[in-house]
Order: C-alpha cells, then structure tokens, then sequence
C-alpha cells in the first residue's frame, strides 16, 4: 500500500486550481519538468498529481500525444449540464427534506456571506457558489451523490471562467440562492429541486452562448 | 536473523542546534556506511538538512529503503514565535475562570473566542452549541489566521461539538481546522487547547519541511518512504507527521536517546549526549525511552503531548569560557565558535592572539579573545533598506538599521575583536552595537574561548588551530594570573561537576542548587544536601566518606563524549560505554526507532438526568460513541476496537507486523482508559 505522499497532495490542489482558474489553458500541452519548476515542487508528486487529475477527466493521458489539460467545447458542456441538471435537482429535493438545523445555519451564513461580498470580487463570489453547492450536497446526507457532484462541478466551474469575462458574476444567482434557501428551510422539496433545477440551466444557457460566440 | 539478498540502506537525519547530522546505515547488521555533518541553519533548517542530502556519499540511491528524520523545527519554531497564525475557538470555556488563573498566555496565540457550548464530565451537553455565532466570527477572522485550532469542554468524552463546529466551518472557509479531541484523550482542557493551537500553527511550517526534504531526496535519486521522528522516540509517516507536527515536539533529544541504545546494544542505561551547544540526559529502560506522562512544555507552555522524559542542560563542547562573578571560571551557557576553529577560516586571528600575549596586563583584557565575525552577506531582500517579507506580505525581518549596516561593512574585512568593534563604531558597550538582531538571523557569529578550545590544547580533538588556542588560553591565564594548567584542570572538573548534577537531579527529581563548594566543604553552609553532594565529589570529610553510585551504565553521545565522561563514570562509579560511531547517534536514532501508534479509548457511565442512576455505558472512540448496558460488554468492546484501530494506524503508517499491548487505567468516577499500543519496525520497502 503506498503512503498518501504529503507534497502529491499539495501538488494535486494547485494544479487543479491552475487548470479550473484556466491558468492551464483547455487543451494545453502539460510539460510535467516545467510544471514542478513552476510550481517549486519535485517531477514525482507532479506527476503523481497529474494521474490523479487525470482520473477526474481535468488532464488527458495519451500515450502517444503525451499530456494535455482536456479541453472544453460545446457537446462537453450540453452532456455535463444533462447530469448535473438531474443531480442538482435532486441533491436540492433531499436537501430539504434531511436538513438539519446546522445545515441551515451553515447555509444561512453562506448566502449573508455572498450578499456582503461586492460584485466586482469574482473569484470570491465563484468560490462561495462552490461551497453553496457542496453545502447542499453534504446537507443530503449521500456521499455518493456529494462525490459525484463534486467531480461535475469542478469541469462545470472551469466553463464558468471561460465565461467570466463576457458574463461578469450574475446576481440573479444570489436571488435564487436566497429562495432556496428558504425551500430548504421549510422543507419543501419540489420547490427546491424546482429553483436548483432552473439555476443550472440558466448557468449552461449563458455559458453556451459565451462559448457559441467565440 | 538471515538476510537474503542485498542489505537494507536507510538513512538519517538529525538537526541539532549546532549540527545537521546525517548518517548511512545498513539496517539489518547496525553498520554506519557513511556519515556527513553540516552547520544547522537556524534561520531555515531546510538548507542544513539539504546540505546533508547532497553532501553524504551514496554509491547506490536505489539501494535506500527508508528516510528518517528528527528535527527540532517544531520546537524552534514555537519558542521563537515563527508559527503561522491561529484563530483558537473555545467552546464552553469559562472566560473568568481562564482570567481568574492567568491562563491566556498559556493558550499560544493571541486570538482566542469563546462561544457556548461544551459537556460535563459525564459527557452530557452544558448548553447548546452556539454555532451561528462561530460562523460569523469565522467569516470575520477568515483573511486574518492561517489555520483554525477548535477545542470544547470535556470533548475527549463527548467530541460532538468540536466535530458539529467543524463540519459547518469547513462548509464555509478553506482553512486547515485542528480539533482537540483528535490530539489528546487527556481531560485538561487547557493543555488541550493550547496542542490543538500549536498543532495547528505548525501544520504548514512542518508540511514545508518535508516538502524540501522530498525535493532533496528526488534530486539525488532517492525514492523511500520518509519518516520522522516524535518525541518519544518512536517513528510516523510524513502524512501522519503533516497532520500532527505537535508530536516533533523534543524528537532531537529522544533520538539521540534511542540511537545510543541501538548502537550500544543496552537495554537498561543512562544516555547522556554532548552536543555543541546542550547535553541531554534520557534513561533508556527496557529498551525503550522512559516518557514523561505529563506532556511535554516548551517554554512557557503546557502541552498534552506525550514525549521522552529528558533533561537538557546548557553545557557543550562548544560553551562559552568566561571568569564569572565568583572569582571563578565558568563555564556556558552561551554557546559561541571557538577560536580554533576562527583562527582556522582566518589566519590573521591567529597572529592577533599570539600579539596580545605579548601586551601589557592592562592592555590585554579578555574581552579581546571575544570576536565578531561575518557569517553571509544579507542578500536580495532581506537586510536592505526595506524590509523582507514573505508571499502574503508579512514582514520576515525588519530592514536593517545604519549601525547595523556599518557593522556589517565592518566585519567584511574578517573576524574582529570586540573593543576594536566598539571603538570603530564609538560606543562603549557591546549592547549598543546592534549585534543582538544580526546574531539572530545568522549574519554575525560570535567566537571566544570555548572547550573545545582547551581540547585541542591538549591534543585530544585537533581538527582546527591548536595554536591559536594555545595563545588565546595564555592570554586568558596571564590576566587572572593562574597558571594555564592549573585552570584547564578547573574547567574539566566544572564540567564534570555541572554534569553529575545534572544526573542527580534528573534522575531523583529533587532540585539541588549548588553555592560555593568551599563553604559547604568548610561547614559555612549547612545545608546537608548540598554537603553530601560535594563531599561524595572530592571526599573532603576526614571520617565521613559518602558516594553517589549509577546502578546503570552511561552511553555517551555525540562528539566530546569521550572527553567529558569518563570523569563523570568514575565520579559515579559506573561504567562509560562509547559505541562506535557515537559521534553521530543522534541521526542513527532518526532511523533506529519502531513505529508506534497508540490508541486510547475511553469508557464512562451514562448518567440519568438527575445524576443518581446509572443508566449504562459508553465507549468513546474519537469520533465514534458506542453504547452498553454492562460495564464488561463496553470493557470489552473497547479493548477490542482499540486493538484493531491501534494495528490499522499502525501498518498506514509504515509499520511492518505490529505488536499490540494492552493497558488500562481507572482515573476514578467509574471511568476507564484503554489503551492499545501497536509497534513494529519500520517497514522497509519502496
């Protein structure tokens, strides 16, 4: 059994975040000896890091173009978006009806968070919606589907940034994170799968447009 | 034992507070292959430890099995503030009562809350957690702590707080959490907290370190677990080590400790280790390092972690000769460069000694055999005009100030003497020189007389320049008019003398401060401790004869042992023991000790809510509550989960075949401990 190496894992986060925030462009070619000399790290954890994210369909192995960040397009984005349409919804549905009282007290310090955060601080704002989002998986109680929804929203996130500079951060997903909140609270799960549902797809929609317009 | 095939090569490092040590073992037959040393570097012990890496001779990278390493950066870094920031969350602590004892100090950073919450000691809920009131203080620390240490009232028996605070924290920010429950089933909430704020403050100091050790260990090659050593001696994964770096606390020491067993062979010795800087004493008993169960102190706090019991005294070969108060010399506890090992880098000391034998009395003060000298230059940085900082813009080190500056320019041209310093810079004491700062950040060194000095006068450790030892020892005898034989004389019996205290006072636990030797001999102090203690020294009693006898033998460490000890042995009546290779025991015990995981559960009655029935019991294992109706069937239950999570811990962290012992405490109140302890040797594998 081989040790979980501690630089593999501090390689692993910061590539991820150089590939979600596109600092890695989609579809680049990886030199792992630059990487880690960029990084200030060794080649073995990069690499190490690199199969790993390989695994969640952020780094492409081939064995004869080598390694490249996956790149993003079109039919990527409509076959997530099926996906995390139906998880999303779902997630949202089981939200409501598991929620305890820490869960809504988390969420609810969330979404003061994101109203006190000013519109031109992106990268914060993207950030809290990720937390909005795992908060609400983690509410249902189902590790299975938190896993899984973690793996969609880390390529949906970096569609999102793609996006970012033509579609500024929208507020109406502060709004919506407000009504749902609200759902959960109370319990009702249609309605919450109802606003999540619509959240999604409002998200792909602007996405497809920014990227049809490229 | 029968060893097939190639013999397994692991390798150890040790940072000392002079020395990096590092040292090529063949593990299965204790053969030392190689060894190599290196100056520690205070400022960043990365460099040292690298430097060894780089500079050890190894004819096969491939052939090495293990890296280990002990290190005191957990220490340095506690006692020298260099930790990252934490914000402590006190959850149902009583702000008076901390107050009212004068305890914030003892909780290791300044930003502390409290919130309500929090169990009795039958792990029944106080109050309620208050936890919208952590989220928002969270939300308003987040950009201003690094890490955040968590700790409630009773939570060994009932973690339900610190686990709810921590799962709703970790939904809103990204900072590393440390939970108290997680580091110690001790009840002082105090202690606790105060782990939990250094654990946390050095997660990301420590998870540097290793990270610059696995860079090191690439560039030459080397593809092997890598180890590190806690502070009772015994070995952990760097993954378990970059999530409780509070452990390191003290593992120089216990290293040394269990290097000296390992080579010597004992099972049962006295282990006494002379550094350049300290001499430590641990008792190995059993084969194993005796551990102190209060947890380990650094300066002025109090921790819950275990580690070896150690005494540690400012005394080594490289300790600063000076004539003291009483009329006598003494002996540390500075630690400075010796003048043979100045006059070696710079010849030019050399002829400076040799002149100043030829001055007269009043121009030839001792304070001429204290130098200053460069180090390294500031570089880009650090030590210009402005300050440096690091990449979130916290300042490292102030800028440099003009005298600084000049001092610098000054000791460009080579080590000076002290008055020579303070006249070119006008002042009249080294105070006002500016030193301290440079000192601390390894610009200047200060170099005067030392032991080791009087060592090569004697030819007994020669490496550097004898001679301009035996100047700088003229100069010194002249001045107090005593002969330089004579003197020397006084300083080894010092030496001995400071030592066997040391011993007595480590080993019966019992303060004994020592006065003048000579009134307590001639019965002007009647203080009988202190008279038996001298008189079994020098047997000055005509009728009276009393000694001091160490039922165990010494294993003596590290360089000057083999100079310092054997007076100490006799003195005891003891035997001395120098395995070879004692030099550099230290780095052979980062590799020499088992891995070890202990596991310790507790089990408590359930009360009724009057507090007068017994209802049943729980097994508190960390995170899991287990509930019984029998006292047996929870006894039970938890010897057997503590058996099988101890093994599983054990083999995740590099253990091959672990054995487990069993114990268990009654702390009163129907409340149990049980502890399962698993150990084994390190797995050696790739």
């Amino acid at each position: 059994m081989e040790l979980e190496r501690i630089d593999t894992k501090r390689a692993y986060e910061r590539i991820r975040e150089r590939i979600t925030i596109l600092e890695l462009a989609p579809g680049s070619v990886i030199d792992d000896g630059q990487l880690a000399e960029n990084l200030g790290m060794g080649v073995v954890p990069v690499r190490e890091a690199l199969k790993l994210l390989a695994h969640e369909n952020l780094v492409i192995i081939t064995p004869r173009f080598g390694l490249y960040v996956a790149d993003v397009n079109i039919p990527d984005l409509e076959r997530l978006s099926e996906v995390r349409l139906a998880l999303e919804g779902l997630s949202a549905r089981l939200a409501a009806q598991r929620a305890t009282a820490d869960d809504i007290t988390v969420l609810e310090a969330l979404r003061t968070e994101q109203a006190n955060t000013p519109a031109k601080d992106s990268r914060r704002l993207l950030d809290l919606d990720h937390k909005f989002h795992q908060a609400i998986a983690r509410t249902t109680q189902n590790g299975y589907l938190a896993d899984s929804l973690e793996r969609l929203f880390g390529l949906s996130q970096r569609l999102w940034y793609l996006a970012l500079p033509q579609l500024g951060f929208l507020p109406s997903a502060v709004e919506k994170h407000l009504e749902l909140v609200e759902a959960i609270k109370v319990g009702d799960g249609d309605r919450a799968e109802q606003i999540m549902s619509s959240h999604v797809r409002d998200f792909c929609d602007q996405v497809r447009r920014v990227l049809a317009g490229r | 034992m029968e060893i097939e095939g190639e013999p397994s090569l692991v390798l150890g490092i040790d940072t000392g507070g002079t020395y990096t040590d590092a040292v090529l073992l063949e593990y299965e037959t204790r053969r030392v292959v190689a060894a190599y040393k290196s100056l520690t570097t205070k400022r960043d012990l990365s460099i040292g430890i690298e430097n060894v890496i780089e500079g050890i001779q190894i004819q096969d990278p491939a052939a090495i099995k293990m890296v280990s390493i002990s290190t005191t950066l957990a220490t340095n870094a506690i006692a020298e503030g260099k930790g990252k920031r934490v914000a402590l969350l006190l959850i149902g602590y009583d702000p008076e009562l901390i107050s009212a004892f004068n305890m914030a100090g003892q909780l290791a950073t300044p930003h502390y809350f409290f919130f309500e919450g929090g169990h009795d000691l039958y792990g029944r809920e106080k109050q309620p957690l208050d936890l919208p009131a952590i989220l928002a203080r969270v939300n308003e620390i987040r950009g201003m702590v690094d890490a955040i240490a968590l700790s409630s009232y009773f939570s060994p028996l009932n973690p339900d707080h610190e686990n709810r605070a921590y799962r709703a924290i970790a939904g809103i920010c990204d900072l590393p959490v440390v939970l108290g429950h997680q580091l110690s089933t001790k009840l002082g909430s105090v202690e606790r907290a105060t782990t939990a704020a250094l654990n946390a403050s050095l997660l990301a100091v420590l998870q540097d370190l290793m990270i610059a050790v696995r860079r090191a260990m690439e560039r030459r090659h080397i593809d092997a677990p890598l180890m590190v050593v806690r502070g009772d001696g015994t070995l952990m994964s760097d993954e378990f080590a970059g999530r409780t770096p509070v452990e390191t606390i003290h593992s120089g020491p216990a290293a040394s400790a269990i290097g000296g067993r390992f080579l010597s062979r004992l099972d049962d010795a006295l282990v006494v280790d002379v550094g350049g800087t300290t001499t430590d004493l641990a008792l190995i008993e059993g084969g194993q390092v005796t551990v102190s169960e209060e947890g380990a102190s650094v300066g002025q706090y109090k921790t819950s972690v275990k580690a070896a019991n150690l005494y540690s005294m400012g005394l080594g070969g490289d300790s600063h000769i000076t004539w003291g108060h009483e009329k006598t010399v003494q002996v540390g506890p500075e630690r400075v460069t010796p003048l043979a090992y100045l006059a070696w880098l710079y010849p030019a000391v050399e002829a400076q000694l040799r002149a100043l034998t030829m001055r007269t009395w009043s121009r030839a003060t001792p304070d001429w055999l204290e130098y200053w000298f460069l180090l390294r230059e500031p570089q880009d940085g650090e030590g210009g005009l402005s300050p440096s900082r690091d990449d979130r813009g916290r300042v490292l080190s102030p800028s440099l100030s003009q005298r600084e500056r000049d001092l610098i320019e000054l000791l460009r041209a080579g080590p000076q003497p002290v008055p020579d310093i303070l006249k070119q810079l006008k002042v009249l004491r080294p105070a006002q020189a500016g030193v301290q700062e440079l000192v601390r950040q390894e610009f200047v060194g200060k170099a005067g007389l030392t032991a080791t000095d009087l060592m090569h006068i004697e030819g007994r450790y020669a490496v550097w320049n004898a001679e301009a030892s035996a100047m700088a020892w003229k100069a010194f005898c002249q001045f107090y008019f005593i002969d330089p034989v004579e003197l020397r004389q006084q300083v080894w019996t010092q030496m001995s003398e400071m030592i066997v205290h040391a011993i007595v006072t480590f080993l019966s636990g019992r303060p004994l401060h020592l006065s003048d030797r000579q009134r307590c001999l001639d019965g002007a102090d009647e203080d009988m401790g202190r008279w038996f203690f001298y008189n079994s020294l020098y047997h000055a009693h005509p009728h009276l004869e009393t000694s001091l006898r160490l039922c165990r033998p010494i294993i003596g460490i590290g360089a000057p042992a083999g100079i310092f000890l054997p007076d100490v042995a006799r003195i005891l009546h003891t035997e001395l023991i120098l395995p070879e290779h004692h030099g550099v025991a230290n780095a052979v015990g980062a590799i020499a000790g088992s891995v070890m995981v202990e596991e310790e559960l507790l089990v408590y009655p359930r009360l009724s809510h009057d507090g007068l029935e017994v209802l049943g019991y729980y097994v508190q294992a960390y995170d899991e509550r287990r509930e019984f109706e029998e006292l047996d069937d929870a006894l039970a239950n938890a010897r057997a989960l503590s058996r099988e999570r101890a093994v599983g811990a054990a083999i995740r962290s590099g253990a091959s075949s672990p054995e487990v012992t069993m114990e268990e405490l009654t702390d009163g109140l129907d409340t149990y401990r049980i502890r399962a302890k698993a150990v084994g040797n390190p797995r050696l594998a790739r």
